[in-house]
């Protein structure tokens, strides 16, 4: 019992790989990883397209949610970046798609959360920084720089708040990615922890099982924590990826 | 920022936390720390993402969000339609009803004028009969007034006349005189006036 009793809280991390592969030296093997990003993809993606296969005019209750998550983040692109943020919808509401079915898909028990880990999530958010800042260049030219200096400022102070607007420019890719990372692996910790310790407790056997109960309940409540968790990080990303583009095509 | 901060701390927490765990539980495991800092599985994850997402973007882009975006442009134009159509349908109410509540005035007006006209003329035709009731009522008492006044100077006249005789046989009787009927008129006319300033007093 000793040898099986307690896994470690971080184990459900691992990278299982399930069909090896490598090329160029580098071992891009389909694992546990990209088989939930894969399901991820095609859950929403199915779901989105059989609840509009009817294309109701009065919609039902499945046609109906998947309309609410277009508005939803048609809406959004819509109030932060605005009208010239339409050509940039289709990525936002992909982007959002994968990170809500993500994250719900990785709630399940047995399944794998990509968006706990930091190279996926940093992948993303680099992508979003480089691209808002290729998007910025093209739209603005040189002038782009100009979201560095503050407008209205002391100009003794310029210097230094260019320097502070720089930094915090360059930390975006760093708090978008690990926001949605430490959420992912503090969360899905802390319900192996309380899965753990419920195991644990009920293997004493006897009264003493009733125990279990307490971190059991803990569970239950943790878990709806994590529903309500999963869906606002997503809509975090998603807004902030927003903003971003708004700040690149129209400095502020 | 907030967020960002609790993350930060979160995350150190967890990162330092799991380590202790890993210590304590996983004795004699080979993996120590977080397996999200195995640098050597990050080249399958990027690749698998970037060809998911990117598959998956071409798909959103193709096939979601044009099928989502017509429906609700459908449904809007067609709302906008209906909404019109409706904003059309009461506008030719209210004229109906503005209509109907013109003629119902007129139809009003017209009932008040015809009231005050018969009502004009049943009062003419009111006066008109008192008036001639009157006309006749004064002609039938002016009729029974002469009538009177001719009975009345008769028989004053018959009582003069009468009484003058009486005079006459009272004056022959009484005193033996014969008077004429020319002095016994003038002695009742006296009396007469007398009397009547008598009773005048």
């Amino acid at each position: 019992m000793a040898s099986e009793g307690m896994h470690s809280p971080v184990e459900q991390f691992e990278i299982k790989r399930f069909i090896e592969f490598s090329a160029g030296g580098y071992d891009i093997s389909f694992t546990n990883s990209s088989l939930f990003m894969l399901l991820a993809m095609v859950v929403g993606g199915t779901f989105l397209t059989v609840a509009m296969s009817k294309r109701e005019m009065v919609p039902g209750r499945l046609q109906g949610a998947a309309e609410m998550m277009y508005e939803f983040v048609a809406d959004m692109v819509r109030s932060n970046v605005g009208n010239d943020g339409r050509a940039y919808f289709p990525f936002v509401f992909t982007l959002f798609v994968f990170l809500l079915f993500g994250n719900m898909l990785g709630l399940i028990p047995y399944s794998y959360t990509f968006t706990s880990q930091i190279i996926v999530t940093f992948a993303m958010a680099a992508f979003v920084f480089v691209g808002v800042t290729i998007v910025g260049l093209v739209k603005h030219g040189l002038h782009f720089f100009s979201f560095f200096v503050p407008q209205g400022a002391p100009k003794v102070l310029i210097p230094f708040l260019i320097v502070i607007e720089v930094i915090s420019y360059f930390v975006r890719p760093v708090s978008l990615s690990v926001r949605l990372f430490a959420n992912m692996l503090a969360g899905h910790t802390m319900l192996k922890v309380f899965a753990g310790l419920a195991v644990m407790i009920s293997g004493a056997g006897g009264i003493a099982m009733t125990g279990s109960l307490l971190p059991l309940a803990a569970l239950i409540g943790l878990t709806g924590l994590e529903v309500l968790v999963a869906a606002l990080q997503a809509y975090v990303f998603t807004i902030l990826t927003c903003m971003y583009l708004n700040d690149a095509l129209h400095l502020h | 920022m907030k967020t960002l901060n609790r993350a930060a701390v979160c995350t150190a927490l967890l990162v330092a936390g799991t380590g202790a765990c890993n210590a304590a539980f996983a004795a004699g495991d080979s993996a120590a720390g977080l397996p999200q800092l195995k640098i050597e599985t990050w080249p399958s994850q990027l690749f698998w993402l970037a060809v998911i997402f990117g598959l998956g973007y071409v798909f959103m882009s193709r096939v979601v969000t044009p099928r989502i975006g017509t429906v609700l442009e459908e449904r809007r134009s067609r709302l906008d339609d209906d909404l019109a159509r409706a904003r059309e349908a009461s506008a030719e109410a209210a004229t109906t009803r503005a209509e109907y509540e013109a003629s119902l005035e007129e139809a009003r007006a017209q009932a008040a004028e015809f009231a005050r006209k018969a009502s004009a003329e049943a009062l003419a035709n009111a006066e008109a009969a008192e008036a001639r009731a009157a006309k006749r009522m004064a002609t039938k008492v002016g009729k029974a007034e002469d009538k009177l006044a001719e009975d009345r100077a008769e028989a004053e006249s018959n009582l003069a006349s009468v009484a003058s005789e009486a005079a006459i046989a009272a004056a022959a009787q009484i005193a033996g005189v014969k008077a004429t009927a020319a002095q016994a008129d003038k002695a009742v006319k006296a009396s007469a006036a007398a009397l009547a300033r008598q009773e005048a007093s």
